[in-house]
């Protein structure tokens, strides 16, 4: 048995593990409520809000909607149980004193989380076309879905690998969860106000925030490619892809690489919860 | 070159301020059953899990067959099942899930998961019940499925963290049978406990910590040997005064004395009846003399006396 082999066995065991709770399922059926909501709503007022071009578009605000929080709390919330859990209920033993290293573990962990999450999000993702689809129409620019597909998982790297971290170094679940959402409460309401300042310096400021990388991502990048005359009524303020994409990988490898140097260099700790 | 299967060389291990394992060293070969016994927070499970790689010694060395478990946990521990104390599973899957999970990481093909899944149920006393969920579980379940757990591998070494903690007497039997029974089949067997009864009746040698650190490490033989060259008297009096305690204590023969109500334990240098002796001195000082036996001090004696030296 090869290490990618090892590393695939977890994985499947995060899975299984993180859909066992139901919390995370009634995570996902809110989130594709919320999803479903401004339909509605838009579809009742199309006359008078929405032009015939923007109807065409809808699809954006279905894959884009739940993006600025709902797909970083359950980044959040699937995260923050990630490493802390074993070792609150102490399985960590368990598990560790099988044939396999640490750095395959926790990247096992790590993957499996990550790929629950763009699971999660292809459900949603599909959805969001569908009911494009049911309420306005045949939709165009349809070809760009995987591009903001791969976006939107892309800046869920961030508040997921914060939370991971915070689940490792601290080893508790909520502790970690709590944290993470402060940081991105916090973040939003600092960056939203940076950004209203009139000083460049500032607004530069703000774009370093986690909450600007990770939500304007996906909004930027689909303003880019589509130069969409409404997408300002989606989320966050537009900025730069590159530079977003940018700051979510730094983000993403220093709080990685906390995670694994706290986990490889410290003891396994036994039972906490 | 062959290795001990089991290799600790002078572990030392602290947590913050506390010393919980202080130059701790034995092995343990090919085929025995080693009963790893001291007290609670003696430094057993730190021993365990500092042995499986889960904890970083701050000095000294583990090894397994050969290999450190720390810097290659995949070679040491393919050869190696351990069933925790007081396991805690993955309550959301069945006994057959975890074990086909754990059969995977040893690399095992699913028709030999399958095979070896039902074997193991049946030989733990699982049969039935391996396609419920493990959170519907009694605490006796849930330790005979650890030990189901350690044993998928077929590992080579068996370790078990007080294994009959929370059983009931059937199945402590069960294991007893089953411990023996894989040694005889060439597997190392090592066992923490802090029960003597356990360790005496299926160890083949043992080990005593007791304050972390190594107070004993040979034969089950050995050890009564060691701790066993006196003799003891046990008297009985009307009632036991100081003046006769430290007359006691004076007499040239007398190992040690304790007291416990109106019963004297006394402790002899040497393998003589001294009952005469004792007894005449205890008249001297006008006892009362109600019983007086004489007898070889026991494995829970030796055990005691072995703690006792080691602090």
């Amino acid at each position: 048995m090869n290490a990618l082999q090892r590393i695939a066995v977890i994985l499947g065991y995060e899975w299984r593990r993180a859909l066992a709770k139901k919390w995370v399922l009634v995570l996902i059926v809110l989130s594709l409520t919320f999803e479903t909501l401004p339909f509605i709503v838009f579809s009742q007022t199309s006359g008078t809000l929405l032009t015939a071009e923007i109807k065409k578009t809808m699809w954006v605000v279905g894959v884009l909607i739940g993006q600025s929080v709902f797909v970083h709390l359950i980044a959040i919330m699937v995260g923050g149980g990630s490493m802390s859990e074993e070792y609150e209920q102490g399985t960590a033993d368990v598990l560790l004193s099988k044939p396999i290293t640490k750095v395959e573990y926790i990247t096992g962990k790590f993957l499996g989380g990550f790929l629950l999450l763009s699971f999660v999000e292809v459900i949603t993702t599909i959805a969001g076309v569908i009911l494009a689809y049911g309420f306005f129409g045949v939709q165009r620019d349809i070809h760009f879905v995987p591009l903001i597909f791969v976006a939107v998982v892309y800046s869920m790297l961030l508040f997921f690998s914060l939370t991971f971290m915070f689940s490792e170094v601290l080893r508790r679940s909520t502790l970690a969860m709590m944290m993470s959402f402060g940081i991105f409460m916090v973040s939003q309401i600092v960056g939203t106000y940076l950004l209203f300042r009139p000083e460049q310096f500032y607004r530069d400021v703000s774009q370093l925030l986690p909450t600007w990388s990770a939500t304007a991502l996906p909004t930027s990048l689909a303003a880019d490619l589509m130069l969409l005359p409404g997408v300002g009524l989606i989320t966050t303020p537009i900025g730069n892809v590159a530079s977003a994409a940018i700051i979510i990988a730094v983000y993403t490898v220093i709080f990685v690489l906390i995670a694994y140097v706290r986990f490889v260099k410290s003891d396994v700790t036994k039972k906490t919860g | 070159m062959s290795h001990p299967v089991i290799m600790v060389s002078n572990l030392t291990k602290h947590y913050g301020n506390f010393k919980a394992l202080d130059s701790v060293s034995f092995t343990v070969d090919k085929g025995w059953v080693y009963g790893y016994l001291g007290p609670n927070g003696a430094g057993k499970t730190t021993t365990i899990r500092t042995l499986l790689g889960l904890l970083k010694p701050d000095q000294g060395e583990v090894q397994i067959a050969g290999v450190n478990p720390e810097k290659d946990p995949v070679r040491a521990l393919q050869i190696v099942g351990y069933a925790p104390e007081l396991p805690t599973l993955q309550t959301f899957f069945t006994a057959e899930q975890l074990l086909d999970f754990m059969g995977k990481m040893f690399g095992f093909s699913a028709q030999e998961r399958k095979e070896r899944i039902k074997q193991l149920l049946d030989l733990v006393g699982l049969k039935g019940w391996g396609d419920k969920k493990i959170g519907k579980y009694s605490k006796g379940m849930v330790q005979r499925l650890s030990v189901a757990l350690a044993l998928i591998g077929d590992p080579m070494v068996l370790i078990m963290d007080e294994p009959t903690i929370g059983i009931d007497p059937e199945a402590t039997a069960h294991f007893r049978n089953l411990f023996t029974s894989l040694s005889k089949e060439g597997k190392t067997v090592f066992i923490s406990s802090h029960l003597l009864d356990e360790v005496q009746r299926i160890c083949t040698h043992v080990g005593m910590i007791n304050r972390g650190r190594m107070v004993f490490d040979g034969l089950i033989e050995q050890v009564l040997e060691a701790f066993t060259q006196q003799w003891v008297i046990e008297v009985e009096l009307e009632g036991v005064t100081k003046e006769i305690v430290s007359s006691l204590k004076k007499l040239d023969y007398v190992e040690d004395v304790n007291v416990e109500g109106n019963k004297i334990r006394i402790e002899l240098k040497e393998k003589k009846d001294l009952r005469g002796q004792i007894s005449s001195e205890i008249f001297k000082r006008k006892g009362v003399l109600l019983s007086l036996n004489l007898h070889k001090i026991t494995l829970e004696d030796a055990y005691l006396r072995a703690l006792k030296e080691g602090q």
